[in-house]
């Protein structure tokens, strides 16, 4: 059964889209209209889930899609995908090099000591999570006052660029496998189909742009117990990344800009026996444009997940990795979630024919009363 | 007495002239295309980029995401200097902004007329990405933080 144009609507469609935009502005006269500078500033981790979850490292059109669709990632993240799918491919980059990132967030829960130092950074780990009342009359003096009063009560911090990686350290002392450059040429989610089995880096892929409630929901199973990651965290990093690319005239790298990006390595226990070699931890790997953890542990769960299930074959749903890769991506499931509210009246009626006519073969087949007259 | 600016290499001018804002970038590169003779070596133009990173665990390549970026080739010619060409790639999506730096990358690398200029938005530049990342060390060094097991040591807050 297939689906069948309808006409007619276009007025109400019209009145519709009025009618959105009108509760957008229902402030009228008090109101003020959201900067986009505001959300990408003040609503930074919200605008960090659409970047990460649209594909598209750009926070100010990602603040304007989330101004567009009045707070609603889902539609956020696809209207992102939709802009992006108006622009051209101008060049394929150079690997990027996440070890250079500029951090603003550095912690091990695998260690309390690690080279460099654990830092903190902005997060709300520690905080209670009791309602600021004062923000809900915050005014702009005490408002712009805030960031410099923070900067002036901090001297001035003789930190590196750079800090090493906690894998590394694990590594020197043979408790994780040697790091090799794997030659595969990646995936590329956005032209290719997923057709399995897939190889890690569209796993990968997938996941750096799927949706954090979905991704947190199947390695959530796998903690609570269908499945056996057990991971600690030997690093979680939250900073800039430089982008390098050669100079077109002087062929030198230059650095051309820099993505926020969140960046995990889960630790999970050693597998195998000591007749293949010494045995090591095994790790999983998490990453995604902007600043959004939850995603970054969790993807780092179910790709050590998915490392199993694509080895042993699944024992779970979150080592299967086309259950996973298939249902974590926000746009595909919002969108065919949202296509049950398009008029489906053709296929429904053909639902009651079938029902009525299934109903009346019973009441013909059911058994006569005895003594009932034909 | 005031420090003098040095010129960096020209693999950072990209990065320094990028962190003011484009107006001033703009302003100094309508000026210079009208001293010098601007061919376009490769249209400007904008769009995107695949993103390949490695992944620290495994060491396999995979794509987090496209980023926006706007690209600009130019040759700068005048009868008195001769020939320079300058070029930009940026994250970014504004091909006017990308066509704007390859104009004073040209301009900077030949050290023609309109150097200074350049330089000095260069050092502004500068200035603009230290204040940055003493905002970012300042989130590190202000929750710099050194965990002891229970019973190994005092009071945290007495750190």
């Amino acid at each position: 059964m297939g689906y069948v144009a309808i006409k007619g609507g276009g007025r109400a469609i019209a009145g519709a889209e009025a009618a959105v935009e009108a509760l957008r502005c229902a402030e009228g006269e008090q109101g003020t209209p959201l900067s986009l500078s505001a959300i990408e500033q003040q609503l930074r981790l919200l605008t960090s889930r659409v970047v990460s979850e649209g594909g598209l490292y750009h926070p100010r059109l990602a603040a304007l899609a989330i101004k567009q669709m009045q707070g609603d990632t889902l539609e956020a993240a696809f209207a992102l995908r939709a802009y992006r799918s108006t622009k051209p491919r101008l060049m394929d980059l150079p690997v990027q090099d996440t070890r250079r990132m500029r951090l603003i967030r550095r912690i091990s829960s695998a260690f309390k000591d690690i080279p460099g130092g654990q830092m903190l950074g902005p997060t709300t780990d520690y905080a209670l999570r009791l309602m600021r009342l004062d923000l809900a009359n915050e005014s702009a003096e005490d408002f712009r006052a805030v960031s410099r009063r923070f900067l002036d009560g901090v001297g001035d911090a003789d930190l590196p660029d750079t800090f090493p990686k906690v894998v590394d350290a694990l590594r020197e002392e043979g408790l994780l496998p040697p790091l090799t450059r794997r030659a595969h040429a990646a995936f590329d989610i956005t032209r290719d189909p997923l057709v399995f089995p897939v190889p890690r880096s569209a796993a990968l892929a997938t996941m750096a742009r799927a949706e954090t409630g979905s991704l947190l929901a199947i390695a959530y199973s796998n903690m609570r117990g269908y499945g056996d990651v057990h991971p600690t965290i030997a690093e979680l990093r939250v900073g800039y990344v430089p982008v390098m690319l050669p100079h077109p005239v002087t062929g030198e790298p230059i650095e051309a800009g820099e993505v926020l990006m969140t960046e995990c390595e889960v630790v999970a226990m050693y597998e195998g026996d000591t007749t293949e070699g010494p045995l090591t931890f095994t790790l999983g790997y998490g990453a995604c444009f902007g600043h959004n953890e939850v995603k970054a542990i969790s993807m780092a769960i179910l790709d050590r997940a998915l490392q199993k299930g694509m080895r042993d074959g699944p024992a779970n749903p979150s080592e299967d990795p086309e259950f996973v890769l298939l249902h974590v991506d926000g746009v595909d499931s919002m969108g065919f979630t949202s296509h049950y509210k398009m008029p489906h009246y053709v296929t429904f009626q053909s639902d009651m024919d079938r029902l009525r006519t299934t109903q009346d073969k019973a009441t013909t087949a059911q058994p006569q009363p005895e003594g009932a007259q034909a | 007495m005031t420090k003098t600016f040095e010129i960096p290499p020209r693999g950072q001018w990209l990065r320094l002239w990028s962190a003011l804002p484009a107006a001033p970038i703009k302003a100094l590169a309508d000026e210079l295309a009208g001293r010098y003779q601007v061919e376009d070596m490769a249209l400007a133009q904008s769009g995107l980029g695949l993103m390949p990173v490695t992944d620290s665990a495994l060491g396999d390549t995979y794509f987090i995401g496209e980023i926006p970026l706007a690209s600009a080739h130019v040759r700068l010619a005048n009868a008195e200097s001769g020939q320079t060409e300058g070029a930009a790639t940026l994250v970014d999506d504004r091909a006017g902004v990308a066509r704007a730096l390859a104009i004073l990358d040209a301009v900077l690398a030949a050290g023609w007329s309109g150097a200074d200029a350049a330089s000095q938005l260069l050092e502004r530049g500068a200035a603009a990405l230290d204040e940055q990342t003493r905002q970012r060390r300042a989130l590190l060094s202000a929750t710099r933080v050194d965990f002891a097991l229970l019973g190994t040591a005092g009071e945290d807050d007495d750190e």
